[in-house]
């Protein structure tokens, strides 16, 4: 049987990857990618938990709210990178570089 | 004359004191416009018949009255400044205005065009104001204000041609001679004080009451005493520190004869005279001794000197060593009626000698010579040319070596017989005393006929100059007058019409001092005889030295350089005291530069080397550590900058690992 566990440890893996897209990948897309990743892993823990909820069922409607959320996140932040694009010609994030001291 | 009789003798003697201050002030206030000395002389002249009818006639021979103002307070002390009129007071309160008078109005003639003589007038009149409040002070400190005034006035006057280099020289030598008489004097002062806790003269001296103040048998009072002789040394001319005096004959000689008649000199004198009531056995020995040495070695110098007023000089300092003995003695009645008697006389001589010198300038200027005016050796015969001065100087010189007549046979004669009777009362050795005093006053005889002998006879120099038409004339009237009038003084009638008894005197028979020792019939008869032999013989010998030429001596003889040169006590003094001085002066000066600046040289560099040690410290220590904690936060800040790169992602990999760390911590926890 599939426990609450399971679904953990798959969101914990997520995350992981999500982190790992986040702060290794050479291409802001891939950045932007990380961070989507990064909220499923926590929208599947709002829906796994969701089951100790079985009257308001909050944790299944806050997951769809987040996807709102991170829809509109994302829209956002393409948005951003265009803009970083347009005035960096690149969107690795090792050449912008504008926040050193 | 009835005016004056309505008016007390202090305020007459106050009077008196007051007109010469009056003239004073009045001079300097006027200055350069005050050049014929007549304010001088009315203010001399008032003080003289205000003195001799306001104080002295009514004043002699009544009981002392005395008038005290409170003059300030010190603790429980109140000190009172005062007049005293007593007989001695009054006493010499008069000889002052009577000397003053005619050396005020020869002054008149002797100082005429001289570029100074408004000065002149002015210190005259200073030095006659202190010394007449000298003479009635009735307070010791007052009397000390007074005694410093005299200095000072002297100084003025000794220094008056001040453009003369030795004229300066001798100034100062008075006045520092002085000034050792002055400590002494203040000394005395204090002990007196400290002793007594009053310095009034009546209440110390007090003869009525049955309990004296003073015990003159202790130490303190020996000590007192001594120091009262030791400021009378000085101002009187004492051995050995009488070598002010010689020098001071630099002052006009009108000063002079002031100096050593009636006003300085004559201080020492009256002060002894005035605390005579202190004075035990072993300072009235002191006193004497001194005296007879004072009296033997300046007659011995007088024998020597070439210059008149030096001779003269000597003998006014051996005149007043036979004062001092008549003090040391007890008989201080005597040593007045000396000072008295000597004051005109050395006045006199003075002012003969003044008009002598003056001519002798006049020939020097108009013959344009070059000579010392004053020198014995240019001199002679000029009697022919000044009668007059002749006649003055001739009765001055007798009275001088107590020649029967005059008056310095009494008053000489008083001294040497009383001397004579205290010597034979004690027995012993204190014989030789009048056997010096007879010698000192044949040597007296002796040395002032020398003078008379080459100024008035033998063969005149310049007499060539003369003849060709230079005047060479008696001294005017005004310088003549005083003359006269002073040796009408020099013979006996002034003070008595005893020919030979000094004590049937006017004022040996006021002053009277009980002495303890018996009078002597006979002494009254040899001592006279043997006086008056022995200055004849000394004048015979003298005759035949200088007037005819016979004289035994080289000039080169050793005893003529000994007196000429006084005893070598000047050059003794130089050596000793000046060059000693230079010398501790010069060892000082090396302690100071080598001993006191070192120390001071080896602090600042001792505290140079600290300061470069503390400079170091500073440097390394404490900056080092500032720099120390700057350079680890500057190579912290170095390491930790390297977060702040810029990278996106670096930043959000620091945060997670600062995020896991503190999971981290929170678990381990």
């Amino acid at each position: 049987m599939i426990t609450l566990t399971h679904f953990l440890v798959v969101s914990a893996c997520i995350f992981s990857i999500g982190l790992y897209a986040v702060l290794a990948k050479r291409n802001t897309i891939m950045i932007l990618v990380g961070i989507e990743l990064m909220i499923n892993a926590a929208i599947l823990n709002f829906v796994a938990f969701g089951k100790y909820d079985k009257i308001n069922y909050g944790g299944q409607v806050f997951a769809l709210f987040a996807i709102v959320l991170a829809a509109a996140a994302v829209a956002v932040g393409l948005a951003i990178i265009l803009n970083v694009y347009r005035h960096f010609k690149t969107i690795n994030p090792e050449n912008i570089h504008e926040l050193k001291d | 004359m009835n005016t004056f009789l309505h008016i007390s003798p202090i305020t007459a003697s106050i009077l008196v004191m007051l007109f010469p201050l009056l003239a004073f002030i009045i001079q300097a206030v006027l200055g350069k416009k005050s050049i014929s000395g007549n304010i001088a002389l009315i203010g001399i002249i008032a003080s003289a018949v205000i003195s001799l009818f306001g104080v002295f006639l009514p004043g002699w021979n009544s009981t002392s009255v005395l008038q005290k103002w409170e003059w300030f307070t010190i603790g429980e002390h109140t000190l009172y400044v005062g007049i005293l009129v007593n007989n001695l007071t009054a006493l010499m309160q008069l000889v002052v205005c009577i000397i003053a008078l005619p050396v005020h109005i020869y002054s008149r003639a002797y100082m005429k065009g001289d570029s100074g003589i408004h000065r002149y007038w002015m210190y005259l009149s200073l030095f006659c104001f202190a010394m007449l409040g000298l003479t009635v002070s009735l307070n010791l400190l007052q009397l000390y204000i007074f005694w410093e005034l005299v200095g000072f006035a002297s100084y003025l006057l000794i220094g008056f041609w001040f453009t003369k280099e030795t004229a300066v020289q001798a100034n100062k030598k008075a006045f520092l001679i002085n000034r050792i008489g002055d400590i002494g004097f203040l000394i005395g002062i204090a002990l007196v004080y400290a002793h007594c806790g009053t310095l009034d003269l009546s209440t110390l001296f007090d003869q009525t009451s049955s309990t004296p103040l003073i015990d003159k048998n202790t130490p303190w009072a020996t000590f007192a005493g001594l120091a009262f002789f030791l400021g009378a040394m000085a101002k009187s001319a004492q051995f050995p520190l009488h070598v002010w005096l010689p020098d001071a004959m630099e002052g006009p000689t009108s000063v002079s004869s002031l100096i050593h008649a009636a006003t300085m000199v004559a201080a020492g004198v009256f002060l002894l005279c005035t605390v005579f009531p202190l004075f035990n056995e072993t300072v009235l020995l002191v006193i004497v001794l001194i005296g007879t040495l004072t009296a033997l070695s300046a007659a011995l110098f007088a024998l020597g000197q070439y210059d008149i007023k030096k001779i003269l000089a000597f003998s006014t300092i051996s005149q007043l060593g036979f004062m001092m003995v008549g003090v040391g003695i007890g008989a201080w009645d005597a040593a007045m009626f000396h000072l008295t008697t000597h004051a005109f006389f050395k006045c006199l001589l003075f002012l003969c000698a003044g008009a002598v010198i003056h001519e002798m300038a006049h020939l020097k200027a108009k013959a344009q010579l070059e000579f010392d005016p004053q020198d014995l050796r240019h001199i002679g015969g000029l009697r022919r040319f000044m009668p007059k001065t002749f006649g003055c100087m001739v009765i001055a010189s007798l009275s001088l070596a107590g020649f029967p007549f005059t008056s310095g046979y009494l008053s000489k004669d008083s001294i040497v017989i009383t001397a004579y009777e205290w010597a034979s009362h004690l027995g012993g050795v204190y014989v030789l005393i009048p056997v010096l005093l007879i010698i000192v006053s044949i040597l007296t005889a002796f040395y002032i006929g020398r003078l008379i002998f080459k100024v008035f006879f033998g063969s005149f120099k310049y007499r060539s100059y003369i003849k060709t038409g230079m005047t060479f004339h008696e001294a005017p009237n005004a310088m003549l007058i005083p003359m006269l009038f002073l040796a009408a003084g020099s013979l006996f009638p002034l003070f008595g019409l005893s020919l030979t008894n000094y004590h049937h005197t006017w004022i040996m028979q006021a002053l009277d001092v009980d002495t303890v020792y018996p009078t002597l019939t006979q002494a009254h008869l040899f001592i006279p005889a043997l006086l008056t032999g022995g200055a004849i013989l000394g004048w015979l010998l003298g005759w035949n030295w200088y007037v005819k030429n016979k004289y035994p001596l080289s000039e080169n003889n050793s005893f003529v350089h000994f007196a000429n040169k006084q005893g070598y006590l000047n050059e003794f003094n130089d050596r000793i005291f000046v060059k000693g001085s230079i010398k501790l002066s010069r060892i000082l000066y090396a302690f100071d530069r080598h001993v006191v600046d070192g120390l001071t040289n080896l602090f600042s560099w001792f505290v140079r080397q600290l300061s470069v040690v503390v400079y170091w410290f500073d440097k390394h220590v404490i900056d080092g550590l500032v720099n120390l904690f700057a350079h680890a936060t500057y190579y912290i800040g170095h390491l930790v900058r390297h977060v702040q790169n810029g990278q996106l992602q670096a930043y959000l990999g620091f945060a997670l690992t600062i995020v896991v760390l503190g999971i981290l911590y929170l678990i381990i926890k």
